[in-house]
């Protein structure tokens, strides 16, 4: 295949969750598929994940996607005889008042959906969590339906049953950019050759802006760093495989389970950036490395001492250090644009790419094929910065969406439905 | 009690390594450097010793290198050293050499202990720690896995060899390099990070130190390891189990 052309009816660029996801939803609707990676597949952003899996988010859209992708996730654990969803519940504490508002919030909107959620007192998150730190809390809510997917087990599942629905992967293949002719999509230039289609789609993550602007499409997200520090399993202080989730929005951090110890990240309030362009042309995420005094990973250290006092920097564990996709809402871009026919984005998932992916998937395949999706993806799509002041160049679109990172745990958040009931 | 810790600046090991085109030195552009794994435990033992020791312990960094091995520096600073000395340099030393110029550095810090990596990851020689207690007339351990203080000046220290732990005496002053297993690392607390920035590194040039260089080694060529392996996708367990009886047989 080397130095010569093929045709493809989808290209995808970027062979993370993402891409893997509609590459394999696409398979199953019977579309000869490519997913192109600079790298092996999952060595991105996928392979830097945590996979909190929090169902009840600020909009029933959003909501019942989530719960959806845990149905396809479940026929995807029947299909590859392996375990993705590990249903531990989740828990979201508030130590001041203003957070235990955000919680009574989140309750009655759950309970308006009839999501399973229940408010915990800090005796009853205490049985739950032993080895977190409850009498400062005023006020919690558990989601016992809730978890995370493992992101290591998803992306080989998703490989797994692509390959059986006919998509091709080819890795170790950086595409330099895409390619049109008039305004439409003909295929995609990687280092290795040209490789033709009608339809590409930027799964890209992080370089996903630079794969836009190959095109001189402007695509409004940033990568941004991301830290979280895994403790290594200790007789002392058991982490039940099962026990719960936890954010605590206060200290802007979140936990889970992971192999007997447990996994502490941070949305600190100033991250930092990473202009991809800048980096190695091999440059390998998951070679990124945490220096002994990295300010991040030490603010990381001390805010998760703040919540589970045994952790200290000389606690035996491991920081992780990768980088997400930010956009300036938040939210990620699905669909397209109208400036470049047949280019399809996925991208932009700002830290909830493993959990958002399997409905992605089937929203890709449904929007590629049909034009439209029975899901409403109003606050997803593409195209809502497009020609947008403000996000037209990168110094903008930097600052917007580290703005937005920065405040994801910072700020106080109200739900849609229950804001547009008042 | 005065520790000397030496703290080298590596290439993040794990990194994909290039070489320059003379092919006598690597390519450091884009290269993430780091503070020598093994140098990391050195600290981290300093900085054991000073919690639990009696006396005051005075931990002092050394590096020898390039302007940026300010950086490395102060990580051992953040990590919790008292001071750091720089001796600025910026080519290729071998060990002899830079056991000459941590022997004149000792002779004006004059501290009890010298701790370092058991090697830089970079060079993998093993030398300098050697080196240095030959010339110094020291009491040397390599490879300490644990150290500990007893009366009267005495260091225990047990040390891995290939056959097992071997337990040594020794007085002070002495050398001890360390090994993988003496201790994990810390990471550095908000704090110290923040106290470190104010912490100072003396730079003391090789001139002042009266060290002229007396290279011994030449580096004369590099070249990278052939890593390329034969995969072969299979199709199932008994076809695998298959290739593991060949693979026995054959080998």
């Amino acid at each position: 295949m080397q130095n010569k052309s093929k045709n493809f009816d989808v290209i995808v660029i970027g062979g993370g969750v993402a891409g893997l996801s509609t590459a394999l939803q696409l398979g199953r609707r019977g579309v000869k598929t490519l997913v192109v990676d600079r790298g092996a597949l999952g060595s991105g952003s996928t392979g830097r994940a945590a996979g909190l899996l929090g169902q009840l988010r600020g909009s029933i859209a959003a909501t019942s996607m989530l719960m959806d992708g845990v149905k396809i996730v479940q026929d995807l654990e029947a299909q590859c005889q392996c375990e993705i969803f590990v249903q531990t519940g989740s828990l979201r504490i508030a130590e001041t008042t203003e957070r235990a508002g955000e919680i009574r919030d989140l309750v009655a909107m759950g309970k308006s959906i009839q999501f399973p959620i229940e408010t915990l007192d800090a005796k009853q998150v205490a049985e739950l969590l032993p080895y977190m730190k409850t009498d400062d809390l005023l006020d919690a809510c558990y989601c016992p339906t809730d978890g995370h997917l493992q992101p290591a087990e998803l992306t080989s599942a998703y490989i797994k049953a692509g390959r059986q629905a006919g998509v091709e992967y080819k890795t170790n293949c950086r595409v330099d950019s895409i390619l049109n002719e008039k305004g439409k999509i003909t295929g995609v230039q990687t280092e290795q050759g040209i490789s033709h289609s009608p339809i590409v789609v930027n799964a890209a993550g992080p370089w996903s802006y630079l794969t836009a602007g190959s095109g001189d499409v402007i695509l409004p997200t940033a990568s941004i760093g991301h830290y979280y520090l895994t403790t290594r399993p200790d007789p002392e202080q058991t982490v039940d495989r099962k026990s719960p989730a936890v954010r605590d929005r206060h200290h802007r951090i979140y936990s889970r389970p992971e192999s007997g110890g447990l996994i502490v990240g941070m949305y600190e309030a100033e991250p930092v950036e990473y202009d991809m362009e800048r980096l190695p042309d091999d440059f390998d995420m998951s070679l990124m490395k945490v220096a002994r005094d990295d300010f991040n990973a030490a603010l990381l250290i001390h805010a998760a001492q703040q919540r589970f006092p045994w952790i200290n920097e000389r606690t035996p564990m491991t920081l992780t250090t990768g980088i997400m996709t930010f956009t300036p809402d938040g939210k990620p871009f699905c669909g397209k644009m109208d400036n470049l026919e047949g280019l399809f984005h996925c991208t932009g998932f700002s830290g909830h790419g493993i959990v958002q992916s399997p409905v992605v998937g089937v929203i890709m395949a449904d929007l590629i094929l049909d034009g439209s999706t029975k899901y409403d993806i109003e606050a997803m799509e593409a195209d809502r910065y497009y020609e947008l002041p403000g996000f037209q160049t990168r110094s903008e679109i930097k600052s917007k969406c580290a703005a937005m990172y920065g405040s994801y745990y910072g700020r106080v958040e109200r739900p849609e439905i229950l804001s547009d009931s008042e | 009690m005065k520790i000397l810790v030496t703290c080298k600046r590596v290439p993040d090991p794990d990194q994909k390594i290039r070489l320059q085109a003379d092919s006598r030195e690597i390519d450091s552009e884009n290269l993430p450097y780091i503070l020598n794994p093994f140098d990391a435990i050195a600290v981290e033992e300093s900085l054991r010793i000073r919690e639990t020791h009696g006396e005051p312990v005075e931990i002092v960094a050394i590096g020898i290198g390039v302007e940026e091995c300010d950086k490395t520096l102060r990580t051992a600073l953040a990590m919790g050293a008292d001071r750091a000395v720089l001796i600025p340099w910026d080519s290729f030393l071998d060990p002899w050499n830079v056991s000459g110029i941590l022997e004149k550095i000792i002779q004006r810090e004059n501290p009890s202990l010298v701790l370092m990596g058991k090697q830089a990851v970079d060079g993998d020689s093993n030398q300098t720690g050697q080196m240095l207690a030959a010339r110094l007339g020291w009491a040397q351990a390599t490879f300490a896995s644990r150290i500990e203080f007893q009366s009267g000046g005495k260091l225990k220290v047990e040390r891995e060899t290939d056959s097992g732990i071997e337990t040594l005496g020794l007085n002070l002053p002495a050398i001890i390099t360390a090994d993988l297993r003496l201790n994990e690392p810390r990471y550095a607390s908000l704090p110290s990070i923040m106290k470190a920035r104010k912490k100072p590194i003396e730079r003391i040039e090789t001139s002042e130190l009266g060290w002229a260089p007396d290279p011994k080694v030449e580096i004369i060529n590099m070249s990278m390891p052939q890593t390329s392996r034969k995969k072969v996708r299979l199709t199932d367990i008994s076809d695998l189990v298959a290739r593991i009886k060949e693979a026995l047989k054959t080998n």
